[in-house]
């Protein structure tokens, strides 16, 4: 189904790229058949109900919560990368403007589809433009992400009629200057959803909004930067190593930041004891240390592989950027488990009583500690999202005319 | 003045008998699974075991449900406004057809466990329902919690679990209205409530 569509849908001949190999076919292919397999599990679980999911009353957000963080801030790479140097005039990144954004609006689908397999009644969500709690951060967030989704559409398509002249460089450049906001604003608000609930002192801090930025602004370039670097190899783009090194130099940078606010938060909670020298107790030597040193490490090497200019090879940047992408993934985990893992009253039925969290249960006697890991239907509705994603981003790469127009590696194309 | 009800629970009475979480299971029908009000053991390491040191020893019961707090964090957070607080008596209430299950109100709830989901189609241990007819159906992949007995409130009776304690250990009534059971009770006895830090006003008191 998919190839035919792919293939009826290419027909407009000014919007046809060259490039069209067989084996990106048959990824594509690929991807749909595994985003298929991803809605009859997710169907499964509604029809069967989520108690086949790992989560539970103290774990009641889980692995597509998790998900769902990753990706609003995957999706803040390509919008930033292809809107700061329009917005204040700067030299760009080389013509790869239009597959940021593409990217970019691949990850806010994505991020969308993790909130909505982890809905119990996706068929009530009509009910969130009728009813609409305004405050409710979730309801914020709804919002801002469907405006964020919006606005990242209308950016490509404007991106591609500037270059074809017929838009001024002038509405670009306001376009580009909401649609940066509009970034910034829809990361702040995904960590509100977290960050404003008293409930849990893993959350609770003013920190978060800023910090989810840096988060995005790494994991989102970092993504940038692997599809650059595989594109590249394909022949897809051919984008000079300078730009690769700039955008290198610039991942090390965001990856200081975002460590210099984990430091922060950590001392923060830390310093007083109580509860909060728990959690920092939870994180460095508890159940999620694991979690919380392999994100330390990943940044460190990410570091030192953007700031030695010897190290700044293709490949080397390519595992910089995996890593990166693992380091923010492993982030989200401690954000979300570690917000359920310590209960606020610690009475003896409440944690030990039946069905309050039994998905920890069972991991802990697989010898684990946490409150939660995802079952075996949580993962392939996971893989199946991601199918999704690549389904999304090859199709595009397909069917959009996303490649640079000057095959030059001059930043002229990207100036506008 | 509105009227916030609530309730006054004495500790020095209560027995760890359970007969106020079986009332409640009994009276709103709950699935397997679902215990909106429990009867647990406060600080020793497992249900029923004492806390301290032999000899000095102490075994302390408490009960657990909804705190229908005055300033509720589940109500601000739900995006479809499925858990309210009802002008009429305070009482945070949970409209289970409204509920799309995104489970925001468990993760805005400081307190453990008082807020569960039916993670899958309700399932009870009896092949008929039991407790009251009023009481609305429970729904797979919604949220619930004690409604303070709602549907008997409706009729002007008391929550299913105040009569039931054997140890008459349970006092409800308008906690604005100074001249209610609760209210004088809380004016003469020692209390306290749960994570007062969090702000969230509880309307459960416990007298100690
Ligand atoms: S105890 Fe929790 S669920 Fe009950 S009203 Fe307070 S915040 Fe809401
Ligand atoms: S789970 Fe239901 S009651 Fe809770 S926040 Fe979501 S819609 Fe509201
Ligand atoms: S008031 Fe009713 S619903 Fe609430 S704990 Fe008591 S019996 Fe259960």
């Amino acid at each position: 189904m998919t190839a035919q569509t792919a293939q009826s849908q290419a027909a407009p001949p000014s919007a046809a790229p060259e490039h069209r190999s067989k084996g990106q076919l048959i990824a594509l292919i690929i991807a749909a058949v595994v985003a298929l397999g991803g809605i009859a599990l997710w169907v499964f679980q509604l029809a069967g109900g989520m108690v086949n999911t790992n989560m539970r009353n103290l774990d009641s957000w889980g692995i597509y919560i998790i998900f769902f963080m990753l990706f609003v801030g995957l999706s803040a790479g390509g919008l930033i990368i292809s809107s700061v140097p329009k917005v204040f005039g700067i030299k760009g990144f080389g013509g790869i403007s239009k597959i940021a954004v593409w990217v970019s609006i691949c990850c806010t689908v994505l991020a969308v589809a993790f909130v909505v397999v982890d809905l119990g009644g996706p068929l009530r969500v009509w009910e969130l433009f009728a009813y609409a709690n305004l405050t409710s951060p979730l309801m914020w967030d709804i919002i801002v992400l469907t405006i964020y989704l919006i606005i990242s559409i209308i950016y490509l398509w404007a991106t591609l009629r500037a270059e074809s002249g017929r838009s001024t460089a002038a509405a670009l450049r306001v376009l580009s200057a909401i649609a940066l906001l509009c970034a910034v604003l829809v990361h702040t608000v995904t960590a509100w959803i977290f960050g404003l609930q008293i409930s849990h002192e893993f959350w609770y801090t003013a920190l978060l909004g800023p910090w989810f930025v840096s988060s995005a602004l790494l994991s989102g370039l970092a993504l940038v930067l692997i599809v650059v670097v595989v594109l590249n190899r394909t022949g897809y783009l051919s984008l000079g190593q300078e730009n690769l090194i700039k955008m290198a130099r610039l991942l090390g940078v965001f990856t200081a930041v975002d460590l210099y606010f984990f430091g922060c938060d950590l001392l923060t909670s830390g310093f007083p004891g109580g509860q909060g020298g728990e959690t920092v107790t939870l994180l460095t030597t508890g159940p999620l240390a694991g979690y919380f040193w392999a994100e330390v490490i990943f940044g460190i090497i990410t570091m030192i592989i953007a700031f030695v200019p010897s190290l700044r090879k293709t490949s080397l940047i390519l595992v910089a950027s995996v890593l990166s992408v693992l380091a923010i993934l492993c982030k989200r985990i401690q954000l979300l488990i570690g917000g359920f893992q310590i209960p606020n009253l610690d009475f003896a039925s409440l944690s030990t009583g039946p069905d309050l969290s039994s998905g920890g249960q069972a991991f802990s006697s697989l010898g684990g500690s946490l409150i939660y890991f995802p079952s075996p239907l949580e993962l392939g509705v996971v893989i199946g999202v991601l199918g999704l994603g690549v389904f999304l981003l090859l199709l595009g790469l397909r069917l959009l005319p996303l490649k640079p127009i000057t095959r030059t590696t001059s930043d002229t194309a990207d100036r506008d | 003045m509105s009227v916030q009800l609530g309730m006054a629970i004495d500790l020095k009475r209560c027995v760890g008998c359970h007969t106020c979480a079986v009332a409640c299971k009994i009276e709103n029908n709950l699935p397997d699974g679902n215990w909106w009000n429990r009867t647990t053991t406060e600080g020793g390491d497992a249900q029923d075991t004492p806390s301290g040191v032999y000899p000095n020893l102490k075994r302390e019961y408490i009960t657990l449900a909804c705190q229908h707090c005055a300033n509720p964090a589940c109500v601000r957070a739900c995006p479809v406004g499925a858990t309210y607080k009802r002008e009429e008596d305070g009482v945070v209430f949970q409209d289970y057809e409204k509920c799309i299950g995104c489970r925001m109100c468990i993760a805005a709830c400081p307190y453990t466990g008082v807020r569960q989901y039916n993670w899958e189609e309700p399932k009870h241990a009896m092949d008929y329902a039991v407790g009251d007819a009023d009481v609305p159906a429970h729904q797979k992949h919604t949220v619930e919690k004690c409604t303070l007995c709602a549907h008997r409130l409706a009729r002007g009776e008391e929550p299913a679990c105040i009569n039931a304690c054997p140890a008459d250990a349970r006092h409800f009534g308008d906690l604005h209205d100074l001249t209610s059971e609760v209210a004088q009770l809380i004016v003469q006895r020692e209390y306290r409530q749960l994570l007062t830090d969090k702000g969230t006003e509880p309307s459960i008191y416990y007298l100690v």
